[in-house]
Parts: structure tokens; sequence; C-alpha cells
């Protein structure tokens, strides 16, 4: 019994190992051993390209994607991956570059790209770069462009320009008589003007008369609070030196977020629903108003019978501002040839050249070519809130900071607490300050 | 089998006497020799288990980036102030205390049971090892892809049983961060339960026939016989078990990961989890070996525990 | 197996040579069958509700994306099996190159764990030299860390030696398995020295005792060795997630737990997905279910 087991176990591991072998070799030519051996350079030709995009902004970055490939060499031209959002994605760009494995091109948000760079995570990108596809500095929306220049150095090549936008559903609004006779949404510029608007959708509605989305969801009430809170003059970034520094303008903080739960108060605000809850409350005319990226358009466009419209958050304040962010391209740090350089440059240009495609999702180009475009300029209702990129305000730069960041979910998660009464604006203050006293008392690991 | 140990180190015991009868001709050279057979594994213990151990520890002392080389600048032991200090770390370590707490007894409990059961039944035995053990042998990734869809809010077929059975199901078991950890403890406990399973039912297997046999003519009934023969003589089995359960619990990450990233919020986030997302999101290596050599104390404390438990159980048979 | 009825021999779980499992109680008298009847019935019951969650993913995993989409009670309902998804898979390819990464970095660290934990349970087993207590320590210390725990100066230290993103990384740190050392060494002390003694009187060197004599005999725990390293390399997630970030170079299941952009909401895909990373476990559990399951044993008693 023992010889006969002993010579199935031989038998199997000889056959297992004779067929991985096999495999192995049959492989050989694309697969990955030699990468995985002996660390030789992935199959050098194919351009790796990492994004984040989910839904039906992934759908059409893929589209985008097949476009580059029928252009330069065909599907296997192009190896592209997708990572889960957020901070997973960031961590594994900055992994894959500490272990001489990045992708050639990476997609990443402006707020993000930076302490990326700060990091040594990603080339610059020279003019001579942009010049050997064609491209210059003044392709590009001003704001995003400045923004992304760090050190004086380009990091990223911004694709597009996402701001805080005000959706709205045109039954709703329509009662409560506040869409012009081409069924756009009337000035609501100052906060009288604004509060009334809500009101008059409180009586249409019978309740809610605008959503926030504020429950397991952080990054909106965080979006909301900037946008409203730079709309005030002459205030201080939130965040200074890098993020060593909690500088915000206390009294504009409590001003901006007393506002809010005045609003939560009076019912016109929800005191508590989640990303989605906020989004179907505005789709079913349970709320006139709806404050979120405009990347919820593809969600809203799904709605069969709903009408909608999107315009730049009113200014209430003293100045137009909106929170944003950019999505970029950038260069993760690794030996290039000339050649490497240039093909990762041309696969830049030709997403920028189908920027059309990117804005059908509701982001705004960032390359001038097709803002300017009369095509861009006849989407609708793209083209309604185009000009809030330009006064977009990013995150401040903090290595712990930026898009999906800590920042954003320490912070955001007080201020949902906020909007939902369970705080005091002050109370949220000293909260946020001592949750971040372990990142502002940190030298900066980058 | 629940002897072996003890067999073990009798049999150490005998190895001088048979190693005197070789000859001292045989004995010579044996001393560079023997470090030779234990250079290769010696190596890959120093370079990958002591070494990291003994880096780790330097490491917690500094501010080590992951991006940059080097140490970094000396931290001192702020990096300890700041773990200990840091909410977020008690929380974590809370959560796998939680997580801890949720499946440590319905792993034993089951398990025994199921064993028992098992063991009693004559026919068709291998068909309950499969069901009950073969989930133990896949992938966390696997695991927590079906769970995670079982999951799904709605429409899953956590949600749908549970309107067949009449509940309402709410927002989604992983969703709520009341349920989220319960969620991850029951697939858990559906993942790992073989491994305790097998362990009774071998337990259960060195314990003589006899000993039944006898109690049965004695006039014992089934329950009496699993009361006064089978649970004292699992009793060392089942101090094992929870051990080893309690030291995989302090291990966790795969599961929660995978499916729930540490969320709601942080309401699942546990002690690894905390040590990666220092070291690979917040890029800060030194706050995370500190992070990691806390947790290290706890576990090596606790299978010190285990020896000495184990130790005084060996004295009380002896 | 005369070997592992020798007298001297511990009994020992990866024996090769323990008793077929048999029922204890069951031939006691009448109220044993029924007992006996009661336990088969409920344990049927939990056997199958245990295994729902697989059945339910494979049932998944042949169903179209859209019926996937609509939820448990379509997926139920539905009779259309299709393997459209396996298919999917097959041809987008990145399972292709985890299946390898998972193949080669398992065998790899399979055969290293072997030869040098035997190596090392042979000194310590057989040899006598200065330090060997020590040794034995260390063994034993090894038992206790946990090398998830480790994980940020194994990353360090990979980057410094520049393996990461290779399979160098997932190999390496995942040789030194004291508990190996630990199992062999056991299952050495229980083989009589009878043999070897014989073989060094007509000269035979120590690798030549090692090689020839020892290990033939270690056939059973040798197997078990060896599955049980496969089984845990190829399920190992939090290493290879962060020493392997380039979706080329990844071991399945962290494939398929970060790349996302393969699948999507296709639900019927991750189900298609999830049990491909598994089914070559799934295979070698029905060929070694014994080994598996006296390996596991003796690895829990021991750990």
């Amino acid at each position: 019994m023992a010889t006969a087991n002993a010579f199935s176990r031989r038998a199997f591991l000889g056959g297992a190992l004779a067929a991985a072998g096999t495999v192995a070799l049959a492989g050989c030519a694309t697969s990955p051993i030699g990468a995985g051996l002996v660390g030789s350079p992935l199959n050098p030709d194919q351009l790796i390209f990492w994004n984040l995009f989910g839904g039906g902004d992934g759908s059409r970055m893929q589209t985008m994607e097949a476009g580059y490939e029928k252009q330069h060499g065909g599907s296997g031209a192009l190896q592209a991956t997708v990572f889960a959002w957020g901070n997973p994605y960031y961590s594994k760009l900055t992994l894959a570059t500490v272990g001489n494995k990045p992708p050639d091109v990476a997609v990443a948000h402006l707020t993000r790209a930076k302490p990326l760079w700060d990091g040594g995570i990603l080339d610059p990108i020279t003019e001579a770069d942009l010049a050997s596809v064609g491209l210059s500095s003044t392709d590009f929306n001003q704001a995003s462009w400045d923004a992304q220049k760090t050190d004086g150095k380009n990091i990223a090549i911004p694709l597009d320009t996402h701001p805080l936008v005000m959706f709205f559903n045109s039954d709703v609004v329509g009662k409560a008589g506040l869409l012009d006779s081409d069924g756009k949404l009337k000035d609501l510029t100052g906060l009288d003007a604004f509060e009334s608007a809500l009101a008059a959708i409180a009586k249409v509605t019978g309740g809610t008369a605008i959503t926030v989305g504020n429950v397991n969801e952080n990054a909106t009430p965080w979006r909301v609070f900037t946008t409203l809170y730079h709309q005030i003059n002459g205030v201080s970034p939130f965040l200074s030196d890098n993020g060593a520094k909690i500088s915000v303008d206390e009294d504009a903080f409590v001003k901006v977020l007393t506002k809010i739960q005045e609003w939560v108060k009076k019912g016109w605000l929800n005191k508590g629903l989640d990303y989605a809850g906020a989004q179907t409350q505005m789709f079913t005319g349970k709320a006139g108003f709806y404050l979120e990226g405009e990347w919820e358009i593809t969600t809203a466009q799904s709605i069969k019978g709903l009408k909608f419209g999107m315009v730049p958050i009113p200014n209430l304040f003293d100045k137009p501002a909106a929170q944003a962010d950019s999505h970029t391209f950038v260069l993760p740090r690794k030996d290039r040839t000339p050649e490497q350089r240039k093909q990762a440059m041309t696969f830049i240009k030709s997403m920028l050249d189908q920027s059309q495609t990117w804005a059908m999702g509701g982001h705004v180009p960032a390359y001038l070519p097709t803002l300017d475009s009369s095509a861009y300029k006849a989407l609708e209702p793209q083209a309604d809130y185009a000009s809030a990129a330009g006064y977009a305000i990013y995150d401040d730069p903090a290595w712990y900071g930026g898009s999906g960041s800590t920042f954003e979910n320490t912070v955001g998660a007080q201020l949902g607490l906020v909007q939902q009464l369970a705080v005091s604006p002050q109370g949220a203050l000293s909260a946020i300050k001592g949750q971040l006293k372990v990142y502002t008392n940190t030298p900066s690991p980058l | 089998m629940t002897a072996a140990p003890a067999l073990t180190r009798r049999s150490q015991a005998a190895a001088p006497k048979a190693r005197r009868s070789i000859g001292s001709a045989l004995a010579r050279g044996e001393g560079r020799g023997a470090w030779l057979f234990l250079a290769p594994f010696g190596l890959f213990y120093i370079a990958f288990l002591l070494g990291p151990a003994v880096w780790m520890l330097i490491s917690s002392f500094f501010n080590t980036s992951t991006v940059r080389t080097g140490l970094g600048s000396f931290a001192g032991f702020s990096n300890y102030a700041e773990m200990l200090t840091r909410a977020d770390f008690w929380s974590a370590m809370w959560h796998t205390l939680q997580f801890t707490l949720y499946t440590v007894p319905p792993l034993v409990i089951i398990a025994f049971v199921f064993a028992i059961l098992t063991n009693r039944v004559r026919r068709g035995q291998w068909f309950f090892r499969l069901a009950f053990f073969l989930p133990y042998i896949l992938p966390s990734a696997t695991i927590s892809l079906i769970w995670l869809f079982i999951f799904t809010p709605g429409s899953g077929l956590w949600a749908t049983a549970q309107g067949w059975v009449g509940i309402t199901a709410g927002s989604g078991v992983l969703a709520d961060p009341k349920t989220a950890m319960i969620g991850i403890a029951i697939a858990t406990v559906w993942w790992t339960l073989g491994f305790n399973f097998v362990l009774y039912l071998a337990g259960l297997q060195e314990i003589p026939r006899e000993l039944y046999e006898a109690a049965a003519v004695d006039g014992a009934s089934n329950w009496e016989q699993i009361r006064y023969i089978t649970l004292p003589l699992l009793n060392r089995t089942t101090t094992l078990v929870i051990l080893l359960q309690i030291i995989a619990s302090l291990k966790i990450f795969d599961q929660v990961y995978l499916m729930t990233s540490g969320g709601p919020g942080i309401s699942t986030q546990v002690a690894l989890g905390l040590v990666t997302n220092t070291g690979f999101t917040d890029n800060r290596l030194g706050a995370a070996s500190a992070a990691s050599v806390l947790l290290l104390i706890v576990i090596v404390a606790i299978a010190v525990i285990r020896q000495l438990i184990e130790r005084a159980a060996e004295r009380k048979a002896a | 197996m005369a070997i592992t009825d020798a007298p001297r021999r511990p009994k020992s779980p990866i024996s090769g040579a323990a008793p077929a499992p048999r029922p204890t109680g069951a031939r006691v008298g009448t109220s044993g069958k029924t007992f006996g009847i009661v336990s088969a019935i409920v344990l049927t019951v939990f056997a199958i509700i245990w295994l729902i969650p697989s059945l339910f993913a494979l049932k998944t995993s042949l169903s179209d994306n859209g019926v996937a989409a609509l939820g448990a009670p379509e997926i139920l309902k539905n009779w259309n099996p299709t393997l459209h998804s396996y298919a999917s898979l097959f041809q987008a390819g990145d399972i292709w190159n985890w299946y390898l990464a998972s193949g080669i970095t398992s065998v790899i660290t399979a055969a290293l764990t072997v030869l040098f934990a035997s190596m090392a349970a042979f000194a310590l087993s057989r040899l006598k030299f200065r330090g060997s207590n020590l040794a034995l320590l260390a063994i034993l210390f090894g038992i206790m860390i946990p090398t998830q725990v480790l994980i940020i100066p194994i990353f360090q230290e990979l980057g410094a030696v520049n393996l990461l993103n290779t399979y160098w990384s997932v190999i390496f740190p995942q040789v030194p398995a004291a508990i190996a050392v630990f199992i062999f060494k056991q299952f050495f002390d229980g083989i009589p020295r009878e043999l070897e003694e014989a073989a060094r009187i007509d000269g035979a060197g120590l690798w030549k005792v090692y090689w020839s004599v020892i290990m033939p005999l270690s056939r059973p725990v040798v197997a078990a060795v060896v599955i049980l390293t496969f089984v845990g390399v190829w399920n190992n997630l939090l290493l290879p997630l962060f020493v392997l970030s380039n979706p080329n170079l990844m071991t399945i299941p962290v494939g398929l737990a970060t790349v996302q952009g393969s699948f999507g909401q296709r639900y019927a895909d991750i189900q298609a997905g999830a049990l491909l990373a598994a089914l070559p476990l799934i295979i070698l559990y029905l060929a070694f279910q014994r080994q598996i399951v006296e390996g596991v044993t003796g690895s829990g008693l021991k750990g």
C-alpha cells in the first residue's frame, strides 16, 4: 500500500510539474515569466495604462482606449487595468513605482498627483514632451493647468475639471416658478434669492427642497462645505504648509455650517440621506435641488421620464466658487527610452483628442480645442455648468489630502454629522482638529 | 494524537542513547555537517523572519517612509505614543477583539457538535467531511467574493432568504456599521469551521472505543457517554482549538479587506488593516512598524500563554 | 507500511497510516442506532446548508450576467446554464497570467520548503552539535511569529534588494516555515535508527543518510508538507497583495481582489473567477483528501 501510494503521489506531482512546465513554455512568448523570475521588463512594446474609472466613466474610457488602439497598432498595443477607486488605487500606484513595475501612463486626480510628486513617484513632463505630440501649455484650461504646476514643473496633464454642481428637477422647480421661458433655471445669486427659492420648492414638495448625501458619505459634505466656504471673500486655506497646519478661517467655517444647520432645521435640507438616497429624493421629485459632482449626469440620464438640468452652484456670498478636482494623466517614475516617452505622450494626446466622448459623462474638458468647439457648446446640459471650471477650488495640498483621501474622509465625516444636527459647528471643528492631530503633528513621509 | 507531543519528548530523551551506540568515530565532524544542513533554512529564517522582526523593531523608532530609501529621521517613542493615543488604533484593536468574540464560540461549539455527530454516523462520513471541510481550503478571495455576493443589499441570497422567513431586509448586512462585522463573522465561521471540525474528529478517534462500550454495558445513555467520556477527554483539544482560534482571529485581514475594506467608516477596521493602511496608504512605514510591534507583542503573549497552559496540562496528565 | 508501524514511532497525525475513521459509538446497542440515524439527519441538513454558498456561486457563475444582475430570486429561477462567463474569463487572458503566478510561486515555495525544512529537521533530529538547543528554540520561536505581522519590514527588505514585483517576493518570505521543520523533526524522531546506523557503518556520509535513508522513508510527511505549503501559498493574500502590484504578475487571489476593470458589475463573471481561483485546490482536495485533512490536523495540533 505504501509503495502504491508513493508511486501515485510521485506520478501526480511529476505530472503536475510537467503540466506547469508545458503551460510555462507555451506561454513564454507573451507571458510574464521572465519578469516574474528574473525581473526583465514586461512586453516592452505594449503601453500599460492604469486608471480608476468604473461605471459610466469606465465604459467611456474603454471606448477611448479602443480609439487609441485603432489608430496606434491595434489591440495588443495597450493594456489597460482598472483598480478600485480611491486610496487602494493610489496605494497600488505608489507600491508599483517603488517596486519598479509602474504603468507607462496612469490617471491621477490632480489633488493626488501632488502627494505622488512629493513622494518622487512621478516623472515631470517637459515642454519638449508636450511639443513632441503637438501640445502646448496654452491648449489647456488655465485654472487646471496652473493647479497642476508644482515646484515649477508640469507634473500632470489635465483631462477634465469636475466641479460640484447643482442638479435640479425641472418639474419641481418649474412648479415653484423658478424656470424661465427657455426652461432654464433663473439666476439665484445671493443668499436671499437662493433661500426664497428653497422656500418655494419646499412648498411644492411639501418637505425637502435640496439634498446632499451625508450618511456613510464623507466626500459630498466636504465638497459642499468647501464650495460655500470659498464663496466668502478673503478666507484662508483649510490646510497650509503641506498639511502641517490647520489654518481654516474659523468664523467662516462656523458661518457656513450654521447656515447649513439652519436649512436643515427649516426642513429645506435633508438631515440624513446616503449617497444614493440623496439622488433618488431629487429624481423622484421629493426635492428640487441636489448637490453632487457633475458625473452623476449618467445616472440622471438613465432615469426614465426624469427632466433635469444642471447649473453651477449659485454664488451665495461674495464670489463664485466650486469645489473641484481634475482627472489627469501622469507619468510614473521609470526609465524610459525616448521612444517610450513619445509613445506615452501619443497615448495621452489621443485621449485628449477624444475629450468630447469623455465630456458626455459630465466632466468639463480641460483641453481647449474640445472645450471651445461648437460640438461641446451644443452639449446640454454640460455647457450650462462648464463655466464652473473657471473658478474651480482644488483641495489644499497636503500629504494626506486630495480626493478620496484620509483628509476628506475625516473632515467630511464631521461635516456630515453637522448636517445631521448631531454635532455643533464648533464641536465639529474641535473634533476635526483632534482627529487630524496625528497627521498635522507628523512630518510628511513624502 | 492529542498525546503526540508528550510521546515526542519521550523519543527525544531516547535519542542520545541511540547516538552513543553509533560510536565516536561517526560523531566526528557532525557539528559542521549539522550546521551545513541547517544553513539553507537558517539563511531564509534569518533573512525573512528574524531579520525583518528586528528591522521592524528598529524602524518603529524612526519616521521611515514608503517612498524614500533608508530609515528616515529618528522618532524616539513618538510612533508608539501616537499609536497608543490614536482613537482608530484602539478601535481597530477592539474590532479585532470583537471579531474574536463573534467567531470563536460558534467555531468551537458548532465544530464540536458536528464532529460528535459525524463520529456517530456509520456511513457517508466522507460527505460530511467534504461539506464542512472543503470551504477551509478555498482562498480567502474566493470565499469573500462568494459572501459579498450573497450579502448584496436587497436582491442578494441573504436578503432573499430573509424575505422567505418574513424579515424585512435592511440596507444590507455589510452596509450597516452595526451588522458589518457580523456578516464578516458569518462568512468566517462558514469558511474555517472545517479546521476545528477535523481537529475534533481526530481527537474523537483517539478515544478508545472500549470506554464507550464499557459505559454502554453499565447502562449509560448516549448523552451520558458524551457528557462523561467525550467532553472531559476532549478538554485538551478544546483548549487548543480556542487558543488557535484566538491567534488566528488576531491576524484577521483578508476577509475584512475584501468584503468591507474596514468600512462602513472604520466600523470593521482591524489591527492588520490599520497596519497596512498606515504603511501603504499613508506611506508611513515607521508608524506602521510600531503598530505591528504592538500587535506582535499581543500575539506572542497569547502564544506563550498557550505554551504555559499546555505544559500545565501535560504535567497534570503525567 | 512497516516503518510507520514501528514500535518507537510516535503516533503522528501525518503518519499515512492513521486508522481509518471509524464510528466509535455506532455499534453500541439499539439506542446507539437511533442516535446514529438522528445524527445523520441533523448532519445532512447542516451539510446541505454548508454547501449552499458554494452551489449558489456555481449557479450564479453558470448564469448570464444579465440574469445575475437581477439578484438571487432570478438566479435561482433561471435554468439556462451557460459557460459564457468562464469562456470570457479565459479569453480575457489575465486569468492565465494569474494562474501562472500562483502555480509557479506555489510549486517553487513548496519545493524549497520541503527541501530546506527537512534538511534542518534532519540536523535537529539526528545530529549532535553545539547550539542545537538554540536552533530548536529558534524554530519554536519561529512558529510563534505570524509572518503576516512582518509584512511591513518584509516589504522594505524586498524593495531594498529589488525583488518587488517578481515571483521571488512571494516565494522567499514563505520558505522559512518553522512549523514544517517541526513536523519533519517529529516524523524523523520516530524513524528507527538501525537503518541509518547500518548505512553509516558502511561509510555513508550525512547527505547520503539524509537523502537515501531518511527521505525515502518520509514520503507521507513530505506529501503533507508539500500539499499544505502549496495550498497556503496559493491562498495567501496579504503578502502578494502588497509585493505584487503589476496585474501581469499577480497571483490569482490578488488579481481577483484588485483588478476591478475585468469585471465591473458582471456578477456571473465574478463568481466564475472566484471558483476558478479555487478550482485547482478543489481538485487537489479530491485527490489527496486524507493527506490534506491529516496534514491540517497535524500542523494545527502542533502550530
